[in-house]
């Protein structure tokens, strides 16, 4: 397998009045081509704005500062603007989280899903709306020709964000990015909408890239998890390794906080202590060690690389010398 | 855990918009000028050498000069003189208008949209009547024709009690310039009012509250209203500049404050009959005015994006 | 539809009944006797005879109660009499249709000169937010907006005067046509421009910061069509219904504009019969008035739902 995208050492700050804020810190990620990557962390944890910035949607005051995103051969952190704007859609495709924002009300879905592919593969205008109507076929919406005429309020939550898929495939790109798809949606609905996703990764044959906070939603879908805390990558392995040998303390706090049905009835589910630091009041050192168990002085002396697990899976990597040490031991 | 203190952050809705406003250089700036003009207005009279009453015809229609800084009108009366304590009059009449505007708004709005009914079918029926007329014409029509039967009662009172109150006419000015001017302007805080509970009226924590079994009225003033305060403050912000600016429209319809009170008003009509020749008695007043103008439209933009965020990712 | 228009029709009968009811009462009960106040104004050999007055008075039916001579103006409004003027004796209606066509070219071209100024400028403000070229365009609306026609107007004036040569002041009525025309629309259009302006800033910001505007950069449309298709579409539903309620200002703004240049419209007409205390007259505009906010506003909700598809579904639920 190749490596599709290879992000190295990501920096993100917010400009403030105060001075920047770091958000991202030196993030290492690597997608495979084909492969389906799961990115994992609280709210907050960068996790959505690493993937805006490779294709330059960040925020206004919010800014990639270091490091590189290699994609195809080029480094999508140093493409002009115009260029950028070709990688989106063509190349990166991306989903959105809310549904119900995300469509333009005052367009029809049909013409939202064709413009995509007029302005990215130079479809005219009957072309692409007929491509449209198949578009909304494949992610299996009913009566594709009619939808097509519908405007985004007609449509059910489900509905349309089967519509923004429909959207992120239409350039047909070799990277999907899903940005918390299903946090919006029913719970019938988000297996659903992780089925199609999985259905349509292998038909279409590209990688994906699942942003969540849900650890159990992506277990079917992921072939490895990166688990994010305060902007850094803790721990990053094949999906089986995540759920069988967890290793980073933050890792295990939230697999041991998911319900299982095999524990104890009406037992406690055991929670993180304290909050994640806020941007711009990182600890020093390791961002996790005032809330972690296993912490010791040294670990606010520096921040730790990832390095492998000894003894597991070679792609098995955690960002804690403790617990590497252990491991050894 | 030392590491998370919460205790130095800026806490609260309101210090942050402050926070926001004050890095606003043109509201800022807005701001300053409103309390310059605000100082003025109460010590500025004691201030100038000159009377704006008094009158000398040596010195009729002088240009500016080393004592008279910004010249002299036909009647040989100081410009400044009369700018300051136009500067009163504009303050009264946008102060007075807009908190009796707002009194009756506020409280039509909040009881109208709280409780609906058929009381808030007809708030929003008579709000539709007044903003469905022009509504400069309708004051005109007011002033018009009411200043001269109440002159004419107030002089017959004057004469029946020999009160001295019966005689200032600049009372009756007031009155009615406040009145009719009041009248126009409470629909718009009204429905902005009960838009805003109507917004809030369903919300999760307002149930919650009824659910404690608050009553109506700590409902409306300690969870409702204060929601409504971030749209009606940049609201009453533009308010203020827009009743100097009528003021001064009635002024030149003839309607306004009679002189020889003065007003910015009367001092820019006055000024355009005799601006060709000195143009500085329409330039001083019409300036003044405008800068005023443009400070509360700039306080209250920046009021605008310090009290709804949304706008300034 | 048309069952709709004639509801709000019928909605609007009442309030503006109301308005002319109160009017009517100011003139009865505050102007003093008109026929008194003719005779005041009439050339001095005219006698101040008590008996002469009594008798044009029970003529003109001025001595009968309050209510019987309103209902007996509505009468003759209903019959498409709006009586004659106190002042020059002429038909309202002459009068008014003499002066209408002035005000409403004047208005229909202001609100197409803003249209066509602010919400282009506005739209790149508000696109430019906080740039140097968003502050100049704000300022000049906030400055505009700040200074009222009535002294604009004399301003420009002045201006002007050093440019043109004397005998060419534009000042009183040429037509639609004609040059004279290009002063008064400007002054006009300040305060409404100067609106929409700020609106469209506004509503762009708040339309930029959409989920769908990202998502449609997120598909690799260019930033112009970002602008024109996803941002200013959605935009002009708020932008237009402010062009409605504007109707106001423009119809308070002609007012003064008419009477510093010297239009023969109904501003000016207005303002002669409140000197004049002409209560025909001014009733008869205040119904004209009042008719055309109620026109532009009634016009402002039939075409929101094609802006809108949104409340097009509303719509045809009600």
């Amino acid at each position: 397998m190749t490596a599709l995208l290879e992000i190295r050492g990501l920096t993100i700050d917010i400009a403030r009045d105060e001075g920047p804020a770091r958000v991202v810190d030196g993030i290492d990620l690597t997608v495979m081509a084909g492969e389906s990557l799961g990115i994992v962390g609280e709210s907050g944890c960068g996790k959505s704005l690493t993937m805006l910035s490779l294709v330059g949607l960040l925020p206004n005051r919010i800014r990639a500062t270091a490091g590189s995103a290699m994609f195809g051969g080029k480094d999508l952190l140093k493409m002009t603007p115009g260029a950028l704007r070709r990688v989106r859609g063509s190349e990166i495709g991306f989903i959105f989280q809310d549904p119900m924002t995300s469509l333009n009300p005052v367009i029809r879905i049909g013409d939202q899903i064709a413009e995509a592919l007029i302005y990215q593969k130079g479809m005219t205008k009957p072309q692409a709306a007929i491509r449209a109507v198949e578009l909304l076929a494949l992610v299996g919406i009913p009566a594709p020709e009619d939808r097509a005429q519908a405007w985004p309020h007609e449509l059910s939550g489900g509905m349309r964000q089967r519509v923004m898929i429909a959207m992120g495939l239409a350039g047909h790109p070799k990277l999907l990015i899903a940005d918390e798809p299903t946090t919006a949606l029913d719970v019938t609905i988000q297996a659903q909408i992780v089925d199609l996703v999985r259905d349509l990764k292998t038909r279409l044959n590209m990688s994906v890239v699942w942003i969540t906070h849900d650890l159990a939603l992506i277990a079917g879908l992921a072939d490895r998890i990166a688990v994010l805390y305060a902007g850094t990558v803790v721990e990053d392995a094949p999906v089986a390794e995540i759920f069988d040998r967890p290793t980073h303390p933050y890792t295990r706090a939230l697999l041991d906080s998911l319900p299982t049905l095999a524990g104890e009835a009406m037992s406690r589910l055991p929670s993180i202590t304290g909050t994640p630091p806020e941007p711009g009041r990182r600890p020093p050192g390791c961002p996790f060690a005032p809330r972690c168990p296993l912490a010791q002085p040294a670990c606010s002396d520096a921040v730790p690389k990832l390095a492998p697990v000894p003894g597991s899976d070679p792609r098995h990597r955690v960002a804690c010398p403790i617990v590497i040490e252990r491991a050894v031991a | 855990m030392t590491m998370i203190d919460t205790d130095d952050r800026p806490s609260g809705l309101w210090r942050d918009a402050w926070r926001r406003l004050r890095r606003n250089r043109l509201a800022v700036a807005g701001l300053f000028i409103i309390f310059g003009v605000v100082l003025v207005a109460v010590i500025g009279p004691w201030l100038s050498p000159y009377d704006f009453l008094s009158q000398n015809l040596d010195v009729r229609n002088q240009p500016p000069s080393a004592s008279h800084w910004l010249g002299t009108d036909d009647l040989g009366r100081d410009v400044l003189a009369r700018l300051m304590f136009g500067a009163r009059t504009a303050f009264l009449v946008a102060i007075g208008v807009t908190v009796t505007a707002v009194f009756i708004g506020v409280s039509l709005g909040a009881v109208a949209g709280f409780f609906g009914g058929p009381f808030d079918r007809f708030v929003m029926w008579f709000t539709d009547i007044t903003m469905s007329v022009p509504q400069l014409l309708l004051v005109v029509v007011i002033n018009a024709s009411l200043k001269q039967p109440i002159s004419q009662w107030m002089e017959a009172r004057y004469i029946e009690t020999l009160n001295p109150i019966y005689r200032n006419s600049t009372l009756i000015d007031f009155v009615l310039v406040f009145g009719s001017m009041a009248l126009i302007s409470w629909p718009a805080y009204a429905r902005l009012v009960r838009a805003q509970v109507l917004s809030v009226r369903n919300r999760p924590y307002v149930t919650a509250a009824r659910a404690l079994g608050l009553t109506n009225r700590i409902i409306l003033t300690r969870y409702v209203l204060p929601n409504a305060m971030g749209p009606l403050i940049v609201a009453v912000s533009a308010g203020l500049g827009t009743a100097m600016v009528l003021e001064s429209a009635f002024s030149f319809l003839g309607v306004g404050v009679t002189p020889p009170t003065p007003s910015w008003g009367n001092m820019i009509s006055d000024g355009l009959r005799v601006w060709t020749n000195y143009p500085h008695l329409l330039v001083a007043p019409a300036a003044v005015l405008a800068v005023v103008t443009v400070a509360f439209n700039f306080l209250g933009d920046g009021l605008n994006d310090a009290l709804n965020p949304k706008g300034q990712k | 539809m048309l069952a709709y228009i004639i509801r709000r029709f019928l909605i609007w009968v009442p309030s503006v009944l109301l308005v002319m009811l109160g009017v009517y009462a100011l003139a009865f009960y505050g102007a003093g006797d008109p026929i008194k106040l003719i005779f005041l104004r009439a050339p001095g050999d005219v006698a101040y005879d008590p008996v002469k007055i009594e008798a044009i008075r029970e003529q003109a039916g001025l001595n009968r109660p309050f209510l019987v001579q309103f209902g007996s103006y509505i009468w003759n409004l209903l019959q498409g009499n709006f009586g004659n003027s106190l002042f020059s004796g002429r038909s309202v209606w002459a009068m008014i249709s003499a002066a209408a066509p002035v005000s409403f070219l004047l208005g229909l071209c202001s609100i197409i000169l803003t249209a066509v100024v602010a919400i282009p400028l506005g739209m790149l403000a508000g696109l430019k937010q906080n740039s140097r070229l968003d502050y100049i365009i704000l300022g000049t609306a906030v400055t505009l907006w700040a200074i009222p026609a009535y002294v604009a107007g004399p301003l420009l004036m002045v201006l002007l005067l050093v440019v043109l040569p004397e005998g060419s002041m534009p000042y009183g009525w040429g037509g639609l046509f004609s040059v004279k025309i290009i002063l008064p629309l400007i002054v006009l259009s300040f305060q409404p421009i100067a609106l929409i302006l700020r609106q469209t800033r506004a509503a762009v910001i708040e339309v930029m910061s959409e989920d769908y505007v990202r998502t449609a950069r997120a598909k690799g449309v260019p930033e112009l069509v970002v602008a024109l298709r996803h941002i200013l579409r959605p935009v002009l539903t708020p932008v237009v219904t402010q062009l409605g309620l504007i109707m106001i200002t423009i119809v308070n703004g002609a007012i003064f504009v008419e009477l510093v240049f010297g239009l023969p419209g109904l501003g000016r007409l207005t303002v002669q019969a409140l000197i004049n205390s002409d209560f025909p007259v001014i009733l008869a505009i205040t119904l004209i008035g009042s008719f055309l906010v109620m026109a532009s506003n009634l016009l402002v909700d039939l075409l929101y739902p094609l802006l809108d598809p949104r409340a097009a579904d509303a719509k045809g639920a009600r």
